[in-house]
């Protein structure tokens, strides 16, 4: 879509808007004073995070709602790690990568077999295991929750820099930088063998067969990767926020990475997660909205944006183009406003 | 373990167990029928059980017209949400889900806002007797769910099997295109099934608020059984779900009465297991490529 708004071979004009985006991340923190405002953009930032791998399995043709699970994983793993064993922040940060890695090998290579349908659901049941178990088992803290989790230790650079994690803003700058990476490797990933494979298992399951694709492995693949760095953000989260309860994990979490998935747009793989997760997080915090009313608004919003704009938010400009790659009768609402159009 | 003990988990269980077939069953047709993958179908249930409570407690009507009430409550609730909603998106199983998950927000929501979320609950003389039956103490209201769950579902079968439209959402459910050539209102069977699973969940409701309390969480608790009920059933078998309803019923009760707290989690890791060893559920097959 971005594309076509600015025209394929203005690659110029795609460079200034990705360094406006930078420079606006760079400098965000200073111009938000109250650091309750950075602390919602960190929690857009780990939604984002989480909807990405969403989509990410998505483009192979799964559908997960069991996303929140491996964030609690990683939450769990490396707040226990730190805790109880006593390794640094910096080793739990990854470490929690490769643990929710190995959970998601482990469930992954029986689940891939199901069928699809038979999939999402036990991605559900997964997700209801792991809040399960860390909510009714003792050591996990139990449904309290483990509170006092320590924050990030201090790294020092070089030129004599030490950078304290105890302020929001470098914790800012910690997820900001997580995120590149995970945008990194998600874009080398779609452009890729194994993205065209994903997008070949996701029109055709039997044709890319006969290609010599292999299925389940791509699709195997197609669900670590995502549970890595949700794991990476999961430990990330325990230690900026300093608290890990199991109802922050539990099923309307997925629900919800699912929600911000599909209003961004599904087919857009990494600014669709992006712009639906800000979209929804940020529009009740703009209006001030009481806590209350804020799912009521977000249904509303679901509800108008899944029946008039079916390829999210992010289609917004093909639809004024006129190419929704709607067929014919599809809603009357639709119609009225086309014709208003013309 | 008396053999008295072990006969009140028996009816515990089937009493539960007759709550999530209903539900589930609702479920299974309209995803298997009208394929709508619908996350409201918790909050359909909740509002049922809250229609039931209000009917009973606040205007003091009879326990029946109650139930009959919150049919038509969610009968209505799913032929609206239907016809204004999944009618335009039929055949995309995301966007049902994710137009779905909108109505649940709202209508829970809605129901927050109205009334306080805490937990309430029917008085009613009839459900709260025990009787004596050969020396075991029986809760009559929860023999009265299992007689009614029965009938419910005996009612289903003989629409299903012994009637025309029953015929046509068969067939749908078979191959909707095909239904469609030979002059079945696909739509309109579609908008039925809609109306016949939303109606199901609901009247589910209205039966469980005499028994248990009525709360604004027990949509979220129960879908997420009755999505474990349906993987063991095989997603879009009924007489798999009725099996694999039943089954969890009884094992909840069992479960519940020997590891309390843990049979949660016990159950879920049964499932998982279950389904290492049969992927495709209780009665295999059935299971077809959706999205």
């Amino acid at each position: 879509m971005l594309r076509k708004c600015i025209s394929p071979n203005a690659s110029i004009i795609k460079f200034i808007v990705l360094l406006i985006v930078a420079i606006v991340a760079v400098i965000l923190p200073l111009l938000l004073q109250n650091p309750y405002y950075i602390q919602i953009i960190i929690m857009v930032v780990v939604n984002v995070m989480l909807a990405m791998g969403l989509v990410m399995l998505l483009s192979s043709g799964l559908v997960t709602l069991g996303c929140a699970a491996f964030w609690a994983v990683g939450a769990y793993a490396s707040t226990i790690l730190v805790m109880k064993v006593g390794l640094n922040f910096w080793y739990t940060l990854f470490l929690s990568g490769i643990i929710a890695g190995v959970i998601a090998l482990g469930t992954g290579v029986v689940i891939v077999r199901l069928s699809k349908l038979a999939f999402t659901f036990v991605t559900i049941m997964i997700g209801t295991i792991v809040y399960l178990v860390v909510g009714r088992i003792e050591f996990f803290g139990g449904w309290g929750g483990i509170v006092g989790i320590p924050k990030p230790d201090p790294i020092s650079l070089p030129f004599d820099v030490i950078v304290n994690f105890t302020a929001r803003t470098s914790c800012y700058y910690l997820i900001i930088f997580l995120l590149l990476v995970n945008i990194l490797v998600f874009y080398a990933l779609y452009n890729s063998r194994i993205g065209r494979a994903w997008k070949a298992i996701k029109l055709n399951p039997q044709l890319a067969e006969t290609l010599g694709i292999n299925t389940n492995r791509y699709a195997l693949a197609a669900y670590i990767i995502p549970a890595v760095f949700a794991g990476i953000a999961g430990s990330f989260y325990a230690h900026t926020f300093n608290v890990v309860e199991p109802d922050s994990f539990g099923f309307w979490k997925s629900i919800y990475i699912q929600v911000y998935a599909i209003l961004g747009g599904v087919n857009f793989y990494i600014l669709g997660p992006v712009i639906g997760s800000m979209f929804l997080t940020l529009l009740p915090e703009i209006f001030r909205v009481a806590h209350e009313i804020e799912p009521l608004i977000t249904g509303c919003i679901l509800l108008i944006v899944v029946i008039f704009l079916p390829g999210g938010l992010l289609s917004l400009p093909q639809y004024i183009h006129g190419s929704t790659g709607l067929e014919g009768k599809q809603n009357v609402f639709l119609r009225i406003l086309r014709r208003k159009k013309r | 373990m008396t053999g008295a003990l072990f006969a009140q988990l028996v009816v515990n269980g089937l009493a539960t167990g007759m709550i999530y077939v209903l539900v589930a069953s609702g479920l299974v047709l309209v995803l298997g029928i009208a394929r709508v993958f619908n996350f409201a179908h918790g909050e359909f249930y909740m509002l049922g059980a809250f229609t039931a409570y209000f009917v009973v407690t606040l205007f003091k009507l009879n326990i029946i017209l109650a139930l009959i009430l919150s049919l038509v409550l969610g009968a209505f609730l799913g032929a609206i949400s239907y016809r204004s909603i999944f009618h335009y998106m039929r055949g995309d199983l995301l966007r049902c889900a994710a137009a779905s998950i909108g109505i649940g927000l709202i209508l829970k929501q809605s129901i927050v806002i109205l009334w306080n979320p805490t937990s309430h609950s029917i008085v009613s003389e009839v459900f709260k007797r025990v009787i004596e039956i050969a020396g075991v103490t029986l809760s009559v209201g929860k023999l009265i769910v299992i007689f009614l769950g029965l009938l419910i579902m005996s009612g289903l079968y003989y629409l299903l099997m012994r009637t025309k439209t029953g015929k046509a959402m068969r067939a749908i459910s078979l191959d909707s295109k095909t239904a469609s050539l030979l002059g079945i209102n696909t739509v309109k069977i579609y908008w039925l099934t809609m109306i016949l699973g939303s109606g199901l969940a609901a009247v589910a409701g209205g039966i469980v608020a005499p028994l248990f309390v009525v709360s604004t969480n027990m949509g979220e608790g129960i879908l997420l059984t009755v999505f474990m009920i349906m993987v063991v059933g095989g997603i879009e078998s009924l007489p798999g779900t009725v099996i694999a309803g039943i089954l969890i019923g009884l094992l909840g009760s069992f479960g519940y009465h020997f590891l309390t707290g843990f049979s949660e989690l016990f159950m879920f890791c049964f499932v998982s297991i279950f389904l290492i060893f049969r992927p495709r559920g209780v009665f295999g097959s059935f299971v077809k490529e959706v999205y």
